[in-house]
């Protein structure tokens, strides 16, 4: 019984070959996702899994729609390039649900963080020495929203 | 000899057309099915990849180093808490005076970055009058153009995005490392949670929403510009930077052409 006329070792070899490229091709038929190679070797699928993750940080134009006179005055004082989230912390879950999720409140250890005395800032960046300039009283003197102003 | 057109030839026909179709559909809804259990789609919506170039410049001379960034950073991606899990970082660099006698221009050069700056930077470790200058560098993803941590990816899991952002693709990556190796600048980490490698996206959530990246939007200084070449704005702060300021890259040797373009940088920065 030899049908193409090839020896049965032979017949098996080419049949097993053929048998394991028809394995193969089913199984990347069905495994390689459908974006796959879309834009370049890899799945851009991805690209929407990773836009669909939820921001933490809301963004300046979100504070603007509720809190837009403080937002003025801010953006008109020395302080005008800080984000509100800069020093009151990160304002998704405060946007999304203003009245169970507060904002951080100021307090010393936000002024120091940037106005701390050090040598390594750059020399037109206003700093203060805490130890000699007053301790921690720093809105008695000076107003978060325009530093230029006395309370 | 030819077939004559009788009832059991037609029907034997139409059989047959209805099984292959019934076999085609029910091989795709295998596939979707198969493709459901390992991998799920979320393609973007209403957010063209390919219409975008999104691009980041850094100017040192603005740096306060108040590691606001670094916090952001964390806080908005869910970075892992611990000393090497950044996906962006300060370093403060300061070089010394040279010791007197010899002519040479600079001292020595010490870099640090106390977890990665994320509560600031203590007092430098020399006195200020040894030092000659200081400054502090935001460290991130360089947006290399050719980039060494996606060409020896072995599964295809980090790539370049056609917008400019190199992104990893979580459900693909094997945790191998090898991305880990290549970056030349050190911006990955292996996520001890995920076990996946992780890295700077630009914020992808975010800038295809229409927010700036985390650390763009709290940085007080505006030592961080971001902006997309594609679509400039009226008054584009990235257009300014470029006008503004003599730029240059991390490593130019290494041939990775970054798009990551600093400003005010030293030679000592690497």
């Amino acid at each position: 019984m030899r049908p193409i006329g090839l020896p049965p070792q032979i017949l098996r070899l080419v049949l097993l070959t053929i048998g394991i490229v028809v394995i193969y091709l089913v199984a990347r038929y069905f495994l390689t996702p459908s974006s796959f190679g879309e834009f370049g070797w890899y799945r851009a699928n991805a690209l929407g899994d990773l836009a669909s993750l939820q921001p933490t940080y809301a963004g300046k134009k979100a504070c603007d729609e509720c809190h837009s006179e403080e937002y003025q005055k801010v953006s008109k004082a020395e302080h005008r390039t800080l984000s509100c989230e800069a020093c009151h912390g990160p304002g998704q879950a405060h946007a999304d649900n203003p009245d169970i999720n507060k904002m951080t409140v100021l307090t010393y250890s936000h002024c120091v963080r940037c106005h701390e005395a050090n040598p390594s800032r750059p020399k037109w960046h206003k700093q203060i020495n805490t130890k000699t300039h007053y301790g921690q009283k720093c809105t008695e003197c000076h107003v978060a929203h325009q530093p230029s102003e006395a309370p | 000899m030819k077939d004559h057109f009788t009832r059991r030839n037609a029907l034997g026909k139409i059989g047959a057309a209805v099984a292959g179709l019934v076999t085609a559909v029910a091989v795709r809804a295998g596939k979707a099915a198969v493709q459901k259990l390992f991998v799920s789609s979320g393609a973007p919506k209403g957010y063209d990849p390919t219409k975008h170039k999104w691009v980041m410049g850094i100017d040192i001379n603005k740096c306060i180093g108040c590691g606001l960034c670094v916090e952001a950073c964390k806080k908005e991606n869910h970075v892992p808490e611990g000393p090497s899990y950044f996906r962006t970082w300060i370093e403060r660099y300061i070089i010394t005076k040279p010791k007197p006698g010899l002519a040479v221009a600079r001292g020595e050069v010490l870099v640090d970055s106390p977890e990665g700056g994320l509560h600031g930077f203590p007092e430098p470790p020399v006195p200020a009058d040894q030092i000659q200058h200081s400054f502090f560098v935001p460290k991130l993803c360089n947006l290399c153009q050719h980039s060494p941590c996606a060409q020896v990816c072995p599964v295809g899991a980090t790539f370049d995005a056609p917008d400019g952002a190199v992104l990893v693709d979580p459900k693909y990556c094997i945790g191998c490392g090898f991305c880990i190796q290549a970056c030349p600048y050190g911006c990955r980490f292996l996520n001890p949670l995920t076990k996946t490698a992780e890295k700077c996206t630009l914020c992808y959530h975010r800038i295809t929403r229409g927010l700036k990246p985390a650390c763009v939007e709290v940085c007080p200084t505006e030592a961080r510009i971001f902006g997309d070449l594609k679509n400039p704005v009226e008054n584009d702060p990235l257009q300014r930077f470029y006008e503004n300021n003599r730029v240059q890259v991390l490593k130019p040797h290494l041939g990775t052409e970054p798009r990551l373009l600093y400003a005010g940088m030293d030679k000592e920065v690497s």
